[in-house]
């Protein structure tokens, strides 16, 4: 190849690229192309719980994309394993990426409290659809996530009551024994849930509890704990994955006592890691699309090509208020932080969504849930 | 404070002695290695980890359980609990030659300072576990159940369940026959040489790097034992459960003496014990601070720890 024609190859690449360039960015000018994030695990054991929820904000995007040409959403995966640790080393990335404009997540309270720095330091506007911690809208509390925070959940001081009604209904002088895993969530819930048992008619707790770390495959202590109790009702305010290994202990060990467990537990893997022993559990969780109907839910298959999850609806409002907000044009993060907190809608499912001042969603409860047949069956709200 | 301790005290001690065979034969693993090399092998509690898997790879993908299936029974019981057993058995061995082979072998040609050998263990665990997590992207691992967890009887209040009892009986049997190894064999003679003057062995004819190999497949086999009754029991794995079990592990050796076979089999026991009952009496929230105070305890006035006098002594 002589120099001549390698130069003149050079030169018509290099105007070829650059023409590539002009007419690709032409055509990019017309769509305006942003940024939301969602952060929740997304692997680790907890991961079932994140991939419900991203799947659902990724639903919402791809309607919004569908529906305004002009628009092209993209949704960041942030993935904190559900776990504080992890949060901490992905959340100073986020905060600091300045074209994510707003992030729904984190899931886990123990996770958001981690990430909370870093997104108050970037004025980053958060929308947790699952992150439940009563701290983390209160404001004396070092957890305080204002003005960033906000939650589209109802809080554990809801929970808390709601979980000691459902665990113990229909059982006659309840006994209940509640146990913890340690965890940012599990041990304030588990105050609530102690709290609000002697309000509930009949029922008393017995056996001092206890508090297992999470890293626990042998409940036997725990176990033994119970069966001296004579307690007929048992509430684990952790998560998913360790409640099942603990409530096939627990039948294994000929108890019959009713299990009951929050959202941490609500989940559909937990039902699969457990087999026959989560028969009959007992769990607070709040209501999925296709208690909506089936209509949504069909046509959220149809779509994604999987059925939704848990928290699926909470995580969808949730980008919802995003998108709404980046059609109206708040494109950065203040003037959507302002449109967040300012925030009033009907959701999906007909739920009223506006902020308290403290970030916490104005209404909301929970539902109560029965393992039936291997599956989550939504029993209706727990009044 | 006690109610639970003397109204369950026979099921909390069944599960203990379950739970410290557990111990006795993860710590062998610990304990065959430091005997000869007097070196941790921090990379035990993976090799650990990796042997459930063999157990519920066996179940799951070999004999094709799920969880519906109904449990095994009679023969085909027997089949496959010994194929797990021997399964995990198999990967756990396999690893600890392998991490012999590849982390120190080269290292303790090279005369390099123990320091080095720790960090090769520590970064070998480190891969081994990492390995496992993205082979199981981070989550737990159900086994399907083999084992119908039946009660066979109860006594003093306490039900004794068939997976206790097979645990309790074939940890024994398994440690019973390893312990005849190493005091009666060829190969157990040449290794407790070894480990009590390592140039005299040499001189007398002993083939170092076969010693050192048999004695990480022998901790290796006894670790693979220890993960297939964790499996049955437990019918779950993750690929961070090496840490808990084998920090446990290790306490039990240096509370038995670590070096010491027998120290293993009565720290295993103990600790077992000490964690359900300290669960049971004070909660859980405090299991490991009361282990740990009374490893403390026993350090300070046995510092080789429960049977550390017989090592001093046999390798004196």
């Amino acid at each position: 190849m002589n120099k001549n024609f390698q130069r003149s190859l050079a030169v018509i690449s290099a105007v070829a690229l650059a023409f590539g360039a002009v007419s690709a960015s032409s055509a990019q000018a017309a769509v305006k192309t942003y940024s939301i994030a969602y952060q929740g695990p997304l692997s680790g054991g907890e991961a079932s719980t994140g991939i419900d929820e991203i799947n659902a904000v990724k639903y919402a995007v791809k309607l919004f994309n569908a529906a305004n040409k002009g628009f092209n959403i993209k949704v960041v995966a942030v993935d904190d394993q559900g776990d504080p640790a992890v949060a901490s080393v992905v959340a100073p990335g986020t905060g600091a990426n300045k074209k994510i404009i707003g992030l729904v997540g984190p899931a886990y309270s123990g996770a958001t409290i981690a990430s909370l720095p870093y997104y108050k330091a970037g004025g980053l506007p958060l929308i947790s659809p699952s992150a439940t911690r009563v701290s983390l809208t209160k404001s004396d509390s070092p957890d305080f996530g204002y003005p960033v925070f906000h939650r589209v959940v109802a809080t554990d001081d809801k929970q808390g009551p709601a979980l000691a009604k459902y665990a113990t209904k229909g059982v006659s002088a309840a006994k209940v024994f509640v146990f913890d895993d340690q965890s940012a969530y599990a041990v304030p819930l588990r105050g609530y849930v102690e709290a609000a048992m002697p309000k509930v008619s009949g029922a008393s707790l017995v056996g001092g509890g206890d508090s297992v770390p999470n890293t626990t495959t042998d409940f036997s202590p725990t176990i033994a704990k119970i069966k001296t109790s004579g307690a007929n009702v048992v509430i684990y305010t952790g998560y998913y994955s360790q409640a099942a290994i603990f409530v096939k202990q627990l039948r294994d060990s000929g108890s019959t006592a009713v299990f009951a467990g929050g959202d941490g537990v609500f989940n559909q893997q937990f039902a699969v890691l457990a087999g026959a022993a989560a028969e009959g559990s007992r769990l607070t969780g709040v209501a999925g699309l296709a208690d909506v109907g089936a209509k949504e839910e069909a046509a959220f298959k149809k779509s994604m090509g999987i059925s939704s999850g848990v928290y699926a609806v909470e995580s969808f409002n949730a980008a919802n208020i995003f998108l709404s907000g980046i059609k109206a044009g708040k494109t950065t993060r203040a003037a959507m932080l302002k449109w967040v907190t300012n925030y009033k809608g009907v959701g999906l499912g007909g739920a009223v969504l506006s902020f308290l001042p403290n970030g916490d969603i104005a209404t909301g409860g929970f539902s109560g849930f029965t393992i039936t047949n291997g599956l989550l069956k939504n029993t209706g709200p727990v009044k | 404070m006690f109610a639970v301790l003397i109204d369950q005290f026979w099921s909390l001690t069944i599960a203990g002695v379950a739970l410290g065979f557990i111990y006795v034969l993860i710590s062998l693993g610990y304990t065959m290695v430091y005997g000869v090399l007097r070196m941790i092998n921090f990379a035990n509690s993976e090799i650990f980890m990796w042997g459930t898997f063999g157990t519920i790879i066996t179940n799951r993908d070999i004999f094709h359980y799920t969880q519906i299936s109904e449990p095994a029974t009679g023969l085909k019981l027997g089949i496959v609990l010994i194929s797990s057993l021997l399964m995990s058995m198999f990967v756990a061995g396999l690893t600890a030659v392998l991490v012999e082979f590849v982390a120190y072998r080269r290292l303790r040609a090279k005369g390099t300072n123990r320091l080095a050998t720790l960090i090769s263990a520590i970064g070998v665990s480190i891969c081994l576990q990492e390995i496992m997590r993205l082979l199981t992207d981070s989550r737990p691992v159900g086994s399907p159940r083999v084992l119908e967890k039946i009660i066979l009887t109860e006594v003093w209040g306490a039900n004794i369940r068939l997976d206790t009892v097979i645990t309790i009986i074939a940890a024994a049997i398994i440690y019973f026959l390893l312990e005849r190894f190493i005091k009666l064999s060829r190969m157990g003679k040449a290794i407790r040489a070894v480990s009590q003057n390592e140039d005299a062995a040499k001189l007398m004819g002993v083939n170092l790097n076969r010693v050192i190999t048999t004695t990480f497949l022998v901790g290796g086999l006894a670790t693979g034992a220890a993960s297939f009754f964790y499996v049955t029991v437990f019918e779950y794995s993750k690929y961070n459960i090496g840490f808990t079990m084998g920090m446990a592990a290790f306490t039990a050796a240096v509370l038995g003496g670590i070096g010491n076979i027998r120290g293993a089999f009565f720290g295993g026991l103990t600790l077992g014990l000490l964690e359900v009952y300290a669960s049971a009496v004070l909660g859980t929230q405090w299991k490991a601070v009361t282990v740990f105070i009374v490893l403390v305890l026993v350090l300070l006035f046995k510092p080789n720890g429960l049977f550390g006098e017989a090592v001093q002594q046999t390798r004196a």
